[in-house]
């Protein structure tokens, strides 16, 4: 039987606050095997390694835990977190800089020569910077692209 | 977007249905769907109902995904199938599923879905992928 609700009210992100704090977003993690995980999290990075921290009162306690991302199954978060992600992401957006103006960061051709300068970017809108490796993936956001929240 | 990944850019923003590997249903669809999954009567008024609580009504859709199919879900739902009952329907809420356990990601076709009578459908349930 699955939990029935990953949160307690007072501990809804938007119960306190307006926006979400670091140590306040509480989310359930299953793993690939089963076994769920309750608790805070404190960080995660682009593998979906998760940091979690105590959640009180649920089975097994233990202070804190990390939990490799590829043993993952799914992840169940507070409702509105999804709101509060696209204030983020629209926001990130917005004071992002203005293409090719970085340091043409992003992958190079893969038939690239060693020693090289790199290959034809794949950015798709504004040909990359020039001689660069092309704009990266822009980070954030970008319509159909996983919506990603930093801890504040 | 970027050119590589799974593909799934038309979906977003829809009403989508997922299949994982261990074999669970996972769906996003109008939650009035889920507050009354028998009665046939009240569905009926599902219309009226809809215009009444139009603003608390928030439709799950498939809300991102990225180049390993890890995907958002909106308001979804798990389908729970049984051959000695009708269709169960757990509320799951906003959902991050891992790309490693998706199987099926699927569009759903709403007036089909809505035309379902899930508490007469007998289904046996998917078993789990086998690698």
């Amino acid at each position: 039987m699955r939990p029935s609700s990953a949160l307690a009210p007072q501990d809804r992100p938007g119960a306190s606050h307006g926006k979400i704090r670091r140590f306040a977003l509480c989310v359930l993690v299953e793993l690939k095997n089963g076994e769920t995980y309750n608790g805070h999290l404190v960080n995660c990075d682009t593998w979906m390694n998760i940091h979690l921290r105590e959640d009180g009162d649920k089975f097994w306690r233990m202070p804190e835990c990390y939990i490799r991302g590829n043993t993952i199954k799914y992840l169940r978060v507070p409702d509105e977190v999804i709101d509060k992600v696209q204030e983020e992401t629209s926001k990130s957006r917005s004071d992002r800089r203005p293409p090719g103006v970085g340091r043409g960061r992003g992958r190079g051709d893969i038939g690239a020569k060693p020693g090289g300068r790199g290959g034809i970017g794949r950015g798709q809108d504004d040909g990359g910077s020039k001689g660069g490796g092309g704009r990266g993936r822009g980070g954030i956001g970008g319509k159909g692209g996983i919506k990603v929240w930093e801890p504040l | 977007m970027a050119s590589a990944g799974p593909g799934l850019e038309s979906l977003v923003d829809q009403i989508i249905s997922v299949i994982t590997n261990d074999g669970r249903n996972i769906v996003v669809s109008p939650l009035f769907d889920l507050l009354i999954p028998s009665s046939s009567f009240l569905f009926l008024l599902s219309p009226i109902l809809t215009r009444i609580a139009l603003p608390p009504l928030r439709q799950g859709t498939l809300r991102g995904f990225d180049q390993a199919t890890n995907i958002i879900l909106d308001e979804s739902h798990e389908r729970v199938y049984s051959t000695r009952e009708g269709v169960q329907q757990l509320v799951l809420g906003l959902y991050i599923i891992r790309g490693d356990n998706i199987s099926v990601v699927g569009e759903v076709d709403e007036e089909l879905d809505a035309r379902l009578d899930l508490s007469k459908l007998r289904a046996h349930p998917l078993k789990p992928v086998i690698h």
